[in-house]
């Protein structure tokens, strides 16, 4: 573990799960706008970045895919999160939460 | 998740991906973009699709890259946490596929490889009928004269030449190779030019004789001579220019065999003078191959050689054939064959048979090798059932599983199969230079080579999934529920034992038959090595004289001139005795004659059959053949009359029973119409061997030098060395032949060499059967150490109670020792049973022993006996000194 890729990959898994775990079951146009509002349009994904994640998570058996209809009548592939990918966002949340606090010691003025 | 094949996959992401992007491009048309321009929108920000297919494949291809190094992983830390287990089944493939590996590389040198030419293909040999490859040169001068036949034909022969000028013989490889030889086998030279049909004449062509020598030749012998080219050779006594060399990876058309010089074909004429067989109608010595045209095949080429026979045969008929036998020279139909890996070769001729038994033989052992690694993979597979049952209740696939044992599996295999090349590259060269004999020395490349490395590599893959599958599945039927029974470390059933077992005896048996095998082979061997030869072939050198061939002198003086050697030598320091004879034993010469039928009227034809010798006086003395009754051959003998000759006590036996030999008068059978030589018995020899050394001495007459009756171009010197002879005595020898009688050439063999080299092919037997036997002793010892050491470790717990519950060490080694000793005898009884009745098979090879020898059986039987002792005896006398109270502590 360690290249910028890893870090960026593994945090790109928690929004997507994160994503389907607020939205239900979305396909992968669906997910990727979703991310782009919630980072308040910071992030653009590309299709090269979005689908090999999306990919990973079903090898993994966080999501699984299912084809189905869009809103507008278009065929599309949805995902859907597992129990498996339940637990993960759990576990991915508080070593999160663990390291953003233990970040936080760092970065503000020395405190008790 | 379902694995999709990856065709389905990539179609059904081009849909997704085109489902997003059209999605998209609706968003941006309810906005009011026009279309055209939200597709150009939806495109940049899609960032690529080519790529992101790209990605995608990776990330599949990706996942089984990770999952494979973690199954290496966990494989290799398996295997170094039980290294018994590890290291039995390593040795195990590596001996077994290395000695299939050493077998074959063998084969595919003398077989199958095609020849190192440009289009091997191409080439093809002509009989002159049936399986015969030999012409004579009126017939090939036929062939020359019709190049329509096919798009280049050459002619060729082998020859040893004679390098030395005088004296000492130097003798080397050479061919006679006729004009076109270089464009038949498409052959460029390393150095200067081939040899050309212009030098393809009696005389030598525009540069005089000229030759062409071997890249290796030049480099081993010449030093690699900066100035090759126009060096001056004496071959034969004849002068011979070099003009080209030859690359090294060219060794001829035989394989088996290098060439040192090559010289056209027409010079045969200028090396044997009169003795040339240009002009014979009858001397078959030639072979005879060609170079396919492009639009050629192999079918059509023997039709045209079919349709031109007759022509040619008529040309060429010989004289001296008898009436009767006309018809069948005219008749014979040629035809040709396809040579791309050579013709017809000497080795192939003489070796194929043994090799192919030997590759059974050592398919054989492999199989050994296949039931030893089957039953540590049981036996591993079986200590591994909790785990493995632990897995498949947590939700792990059973692919997955099989999966992972097999990569472990795979990992054995690699290991074993790179030690079973170093094992290979070793024993294929001691083998060939076993099979490798003074007067035929075997000359093949065996370096590793793709083709090889295929052969091991497709033997260790076809293991890994044989024994590795087999075993893997197996272990993963277990049922989940097995988990849930929580046994932990708790004492197993035997239930799988039946298996191992069954597996452990047919080992035992094959192992017994290879050992009874060796047993009978070896002793074959020995019985033969020491068998009496009827003369003492120790310190006993034979010096084969020639004349050359410009000499004009008759017999009587051409004896002279021999004797005039022998007398020089007498004298050298070391030597005790010398006299000459016309042969020895077992140089494949055979000279048989027939008693007339008036002289013993009572016996057949067979029974009047005997074999000569003629030799000079002091021979049996010099030899060591023990002189019975009468006198020695005489050194002067009247040129009329009866010849005083000399008969060993088979030929008293078989033609002259209950009467006294000596003064007897015989004749010789002789032609019919002429009556045969006179002969007077004057001495009885005891018997010895002729040219067989498993038959028994045949009836021999021992004829006066003078009276032999053949053309005196070679004769041979036997002499008798002192047991200490000095060092430079072969130097002696040479310098007083030399000087004595400068115009003869002369090489040494001692007599022992002789002999030995009659027994190479019961030699190599042997040798092969009992490193094989040795082979398959060690793979069983292995097999039975590994799986008795995993039995004991699977029986920890239960050894552990039994001696805290006061159970003495012995009483341990007994429980194991009993179970092992019941298994091996049923191997020794199935495989006593397996040895009887293959033993038939090898009959004809043996020398005094029945295929069913019992000293051979019981011996067999005993050392396997002890190998398995020795082999269970290690793990059992560790189990019984296994601490009880750690052993308790874990369970």
């Amino acid at each position: 573990m360690g290249g910028k890729t890893d870090v960026w990959q593994g945090t790109l898994a928690l929004m997507v799960l994160k994503t389907l775990e607020a939205m239900g079951p979305q396909h992968g146009y669906g997910i990727a706008r979703r991310i782009e509002q919630t980072s308040g349009h910071r992030i653009t994904l590309n299709y090269g970045t979005l689908y090999p994640a999306l990919l990973k998570l079903e090898q993994e058996g966080a999501v699984t895919a299912e084809w189905g209809t869009s809103e507008n009548n278009r065929k599309a592939k949805f995902y859907a999160l597992t129990k498996d990918g339940r637990k993960q966002i759990a576990r991915a949340s508080r070593e999160w939460a663990a390291t953003t606090a233990i970040i936080e010691r760092f970065m503000s003025p020395q405190q008790s | 998740m379902a694995t999709m094949r990856p065709g389905l996959a990539d179609r059904e992401l081009d849909q997704e991906l085109q489902s997003h992007l059209q999605l998209h491009i609706d968003e941006h048309v309810r906005r009011g973009t026009p279309p055209v321009e939200a597709r150009r929108l939806a495109l940049i920000e899609a960032g690529g699709l080519e790529w992101a297919k790209e990605a995608v494949r990776d990330r599949r291809g990706v996942r089984w890259i990770e999952q494979l190094m973690r199954d290496g992983q966990y494989g290799l830390r398996f295997l170094r946490r039980s290294p018994g287990f590890t290291v039995a089944a390593v040795l195990s493939l590596a001996l077994g596929i290395g000695a299939n590996t050493a077998i074959f590389s063998i084969i595919d040198r003398l077989m199958l490889k095609p020849l190192p030419i440009s289009d091997p293909q191409r080439l093809a040999q002509i009989f002159a009928t049936g399986d015969r490859v030999n012409f004579t040169n009126p017939i090939w001068e036929q062939y020359r004269a019709r190049p329509e036949l096919a798009e280049s034909l050459a002619a060729y022969a082998s020859a040893d030449f004679n390098m030395a000028d005088r004296g000492r013989t130097d003798l080397v490889k050479g061919m006679w190779v006729s004009g076109r030889f270089f464009d038949v086998f498409g052959v460029r030279p390393l150095l200067g030019r081939s040899l050309r049909p212009s030098d393809d004449q009696r005389g030598g062509g525009a540069d005089g004789p000229v030759a062409v020598i071997s890249e290796q030749f030049w480099r081993a012998r010449l030093n690699a001579d900066p100035a090759i080219l126009g060096r001056r050779l004496s071959v034969e006594h004849v002068t011979f220019t070099v003009v080209g060399v030859t690359p090294a990876p060219f060794f001829g058309p035989s394989v088996g065999t290098r060439f040192d010089v090559l010289v056209p074909l027409a010079t045969e004429a200028l090396i044997r003078g009169k003795q040339s067989a240009l002009d014979r109608r009858s001397s078959w010595w030639l072979r005879v191959v060609a170079r396919l045209r492009p639009d050629q095949s192999v079918e059509q080429l023997s039709a045209a050689v079919a349709a031109a026979q007759p022509e040619i045969r008529l040309a060429t008929l010989p004289g001296d054939w008898s009436v009767k036998e006309l018809p069948k020279y005219l008749e014979q139909p040629a035809h040709a064959v396809g040579a791309a890996r050579g013709g017809q070769s000497y080795f192939r001729s003489q070796y194929r048979d043994a090799l192919m038994a030997v590759m059974v033989v050592v398919a054989f052992v492999l199989l050994i090798a296949c039931v030893n690694i089957a039953n540590l993979l049981l036996a591993r597979a079986d200590a591994r059932a909790h785990e493995l049952s632990v897995r498949l209740a947590l939700g792990a696939s059973r692919a997955r599983l099989v999966r992972q044992l097999l990569v472990e599996s795979s990992l054995l295999s690699l290991a074993g199969g790179g030690l079973a090349l170093l094992f290979a590259g070793w024993s294929s060269r001691v083998l060939v230079a076993q099979l490798s004999t003074w007067g035929d020395p075997i000359d093949i490349d065996l370096t590793l080579d793709w083709r090889v490395l295929g052969f091991t590599a497709a033997v260790a893959a076809g293991m890994t999934l044989l024994f590795g599958l087999a075993p893997a599945l197996r272990a993963t039927r277990v049922e989940a529920a097995d988990a849930l029974r929580e046994r932990g470390r708790s004492a197993r059933g035997h239930a799988r034992w039946g298996v191992a077992s069954a597996l452990l005896v047919m080992q035992v048996a094959l192992c017994l038959a290879l050992v009874v095998a060796a047993g009978l082979f070896a002793r074959t061997f020995t019985s033969l090595a020491g068998r009496p030869l009827g003369f003492d072939a120790s310190h006993l050198l034979t010096v084969t004289l020639s004349m050359p061939p410009s000499d004009q002198r008759d017999n009587a003086a051409r004896l002279d001139r021999y004797q005039r050697a022998r007398d020089a030598i007498v004298s050298v320091p070391g030597v005790r005795q010398a006299a000459l004879s016309v042969l020895t034993p077992f140089s494949n010469f055979q000279w048989q004659s027939v008693i007339d039928k008036n002289d013993a009227p009572s016996l057949s034809e067979e029974r009047r059959e005997y074999w000569v010798n003629a030799v000079g006086p002091g021979w049996f003395e010099t030899v060591g053949t023990a002189r019975h009754a009468g006198q020695d051959v005489s050194a002067a003998t009247t040129a009329k009359g009866p010849a005083d000759v000399v008969v060993n006590d088979a030929f008293v036996r078989q033609l002259l029973p209950g009467r006294n030999p000596i003064g007897q008068l015989l004749h010789d059978a002789g032609d019919p119409g002429t009556p045969g030589d006179a002969r007077t018995i004057v001495g009885v020899v005891g018997d010895a061997l002729y040219d067989s050394i498993r038959d028994e001495a045949p009836a021999t007459m021992y004829l006066p030098i003078e009276k032999m009756g053949l053309p005196a171009t070679e004769i041979v010197l036997n002499i008798r060395m002192a047991d200490d002879p000095p060092a430079s005595v072969a130097t002696d020898l040479a310098t007083a032949i030399s000087a004595a009688t400068p115009e003869l050439s002369f090489s040494f063999r001692p007599m022992v060499e002789q002999v030995s080299a009659r027994l190479v092919r019961e030699r190599t037997v042997a040798l092969l059967s009992t490193f094989f036997g040795a082979l398959a002793l060690l793979l069983a010892g292995l097999g039975l150490f590994g799986v008795v050491s995993y039995s004991v470790g699977r029986r920890r717990t239960e050894i552990g109670i039994r001696l805290a519950l006061g159970a003495r060490p012995s009483s341990v080694v007994r429980l194991i020792g009993t179970r092992v000793a019941v298994l091996v005898g049923g191997g020794l009884v199935a495989g006593l049973a397996l040895s009887w009745w293959a033993a038939k098979f090898a009959g004809a090879l043996l020398f005094g022993l029945t295929p069913t020898d019992p000293a051979t059986f019981v011996g067999a039987a005993c050392v396997l006996g002890l190998v398995g002792l020795a082999a269970a005896a290690i793990p059992a006398i560790r189990a019984s000194r296994t601490d009880a109270a750690s052993v308790l502590r874990e369970g």
